[in-house]
């Protein structure tokens, strides 16, 4: 298949009713996950996937890819408004969002922000087509030393940026391998930790273990603390972003947009961190660099830009090589694998009319993001009245039929259960969940390759480092090792605190 | 807590986890064939591996907490009733334990429908009729995409079938 017969079975995959209207459910569903302050795109998604079982293919994928750039979108909208951050990704937005709409001029913030939004969007978006089968057809010359290399780079990084710490990252991590190692075993056939539990052969289920991480720790809060409020929602005013505030701003978006790609496309690094290194940039070299901080609406613009900069990125390590970028991509695999989709370079191959499609879709999205962003906007008032307290029983019930659904069996939510209080417990302990759920996906082939690798040199490690792909990533693992527990000593130097107060 | 505190009692708790896996739940509950001509194939080398590193990490993880003040700055919120907070935690910890065992002979969405019900009332909601009628509707909702849509064959125990 040649570029335009691909583009053209893509195409013919999204040109259909269903696939748009899956694509703008899930912008619509996002943007309102993303806009009450105590979901998050992440909950969004994860409980929106089990709805995604009993569609085709690509509707599915679509509607959950459409929940992620809507959530990223939605969390600027509290966050402007309430000085709450729908995600921790629009913290940045905060900066100069609240002081705009203080002013009175929430309705500018907003409009601003999701112009910035749906630019860093469609370029992160154009990266993704433009790259990941340039990455994925260099991918095709990777054995199991290459792939074992690669994830354990990915892991590493992973657990030292999720969290303020690498040590509690690297626990995460481990205890994610660890859970992984639960069923028969990938060589040998043989019982690990099943406790002679039929249920517990095929291991636990991807989809209780994720829900239960994300979701339930939430209900647990909630139930912990249950007077926790929302601010007052402010007035959009009468003041509206121009064309003149946007090319103004234009420059800060599109470097905004390029760190998000950069970052997004590293694993595990997210849309936060590139929002605040997006934010600061736009602030060392602007002319209005005073006004940063007390509602400069370009200090909104280059947040934006950065946190949605990523969402188009993160899929370039998903589709090209089969790692998850960030914890949505690595929710949104577990829709790959329910759909018999195996993300990675043989997916180009196999399935290309699929990815086609994808892209398409995703260029789409942008388009839709803009339409429903600016409807979302008027709209807000009516989310921010639900009641947190009504909300918090519904996504109990909605994870119950959730992972209930993924196999017909009630094993599956004792193991939500379980898992969120491990998830519960973690979140009082500032373990970042993130790290945990990664693992526990890439454990399985991280293992695999390693025991193929071994089978392949009858046991010698030297297979190991048998080539520049495996040195290029022990070289990375090693910096990124170096880099982050310097960092951390840094910290301790300059007294900085490890543990900051939870969001 | 404090951040000395959390860092202690996560080091001690992994070091312990460790030791429990490499004592006894990887001899105990991993098999491994006796015709394994090398280690590093062998069914437990990863659990070994993975244990022995988490034990590494709570060694670390003790170690950074004797840098941190004994009587630091708390992090967390303070819960305005402590003993009130674990009593709601302990009920919580009972209703998901009735759903996990009672569903498959009360069924889902009953079982669905009290459960909204009780944790609306546990987390003290100031909208109770809302909170009723959210939780009537909520499930049967579910239950018509699941079962009729996804065709799902949502349990419904034995006491009223629904269509």
């Amino acid at each position: 298949m040649n570029a335009i017969d691909s583009v053209m079975a893509g195409l013919a995959l999204v040109g259909n009713l269903q696939a748009v209207m899956s694509l703008a459910i899930g912008v619509v569903v996002g943007v309102i996950g993303g806009a009450i302050p105590g979901m998050s795109a992440t909950m969004a998604v994860a409980l929106t996937l089990p709805f995604t079982f009993a569609m085709p293919t690509i509707p599915a994928l679509l509607l959950l890819l459409g929940v992620y750039k809507g959530g990223i979108f939605g969390g600027s909208i509290p966050a402007i408004l309430i000085k709450t951050p729908g995600t921790p990704a629009s913290s940045a937005t905060i900066l100069d969002g609240y002081p705009m709409a203080e002013r009175g001029e929430a309705g500018r913030a907003l409009g601003m922000a999701l112009w910035a939004s749906c630019t860093a969007d469609l370029i992160s978006n154009l990266a993704l087509v433009l790259f990941a089968g340039w990455l994925a057809s260099f991918a095709m010359n990777f054995g199991p030393p290459e792939f074992f290399t690669l994830i354990l780079f990915s892991l590493t990084i992973i657990a030292g940026v999720s969290g303020e710490s690498l040590l509690r990252g690297a626990l995460s991590a481990l205890l994610g391998l660890l859970l992984a190692t639960i069923g028969l075993d990938l060589v040998y056939g043989t019982n690990r930790f099943t406790f002679g539990d039929p249920n517990m052969m095929g291991g636990l289920n991807f989809i209780a273990v994720l829900i239960g991480l994300f979701a339930i720790p939430e209900v647990l809060a909630m139930v912990l603390n249950p007077t926790g409020h929302l601010g007052k929602a402010r007035s959009l005013g009468k003041n509206w972003v121009t064309f003149a505030d946007y090319r103004r701003s234009f420059r800060s978006i599109v470097r905004g947009s390029v760190i998000g790609v950069v970052l997004g496309s590293i694993p595990g690094i997210g849309a936060a961190p590139s929002a605040f290194l997006s934010y600061s940039e736009a602030r060392r070299t602007s002319k209005n660099k005073d006004n940063f901080g007390k509602g400069e609406v370009e200090g909104v613009a280059a947040a934006e830009a950065g946190n949605n900069g990523v969402a188009g990125a993160t899929l370039i390590p998903l589709l090209a090589l089969g790692v998850p970028g960030d914890v949505i991509t690595a929710i949104i695999i577990g829709a790959f694998m329910v759909h018999g989709l195996q993300p990675g370079p043989m997916m180009f191959v196999t399935n290309i009319d699929i990815i086609y499609g994808l892209f398409i879709g995703l260029i789409l999205s942008s388009f839709l993001l803009f339409v429903i962003g600016s409807a979302a906007i008027k709209g807000f008032k009516y989310v921010a009245d639900i009641p947190r307290r009504l909300l918090i029983p519904g996504v109990l019930i909605l994870c119950i039929y959730g992972v209930f659904a993924v196999n017909n069996n009630l094993f599956d939510v004792g193991v939500m259960f379980v898992m969120g209080w491990l998830g519960f417990l973690m979140m009082r302990y500032h373990v970042p969940a993130s790290p945990f759920l990664i693992a526990f996906i890439l454990g399985p082939l991280l293992e695999d390759n390693f025991r193929q690798a071994m089978l392949m040199s009858g046991g010698s490690p030297a297979i190991l480092v048998r080539g520049p792909i495996t040195w290029f990533f022990w070289a990375l693992t090693a910096i990124t090792l170096v880099a982050i527990i310097r960092a951390g000593f840094r910290a301790v130097q300059n007294g900085s605190p490890k543990i900051r107060p939870q969001q | 807590m404090n951040a000395y505190t959390i860092q202690m009692r996560l080091g001690l708790t992994a070091i312990v986890a460790s030791a429990f896996l490499l004592l006894i739940a990887i001899p105990n509950w991993v098999t491994s064939p006796s015709n394994v001509r090398n280690i590093v194939l062998s069914p437990t080398f990863w659990p070994y591996v993975l244990s022995g590193l988490t034990g590494l990490v709570g060694v670390g993880l003790v170690l950074a907490a004797f840098r941190e003040a004994k009587d630091g700055p708390r992090f967390d919120e303070p819960v305005r009733d402590p003993r009130q907070a674990g009593i709601r935690l302990a009920i919580m910890t009972l209703i998901m334990l009735i759903i996990t065992l009672g569903t498959a002979s009360i069924g889902m969405v009953w079982m669905s429908m009290a459960a909204f019900i009780a944790t609306a009332a546990l987390v003290r909601t100031r909208h109770p009729v809302a909170a009723v009628i959210c939780g009537i509707l909520l499930p049967l909702a579910l239950y018509a995409f699941f079962a009729h849509v996804a065709s799902v064959a949502i349990p419904q125990g034995n006491l009223v079938r629904l269509p």
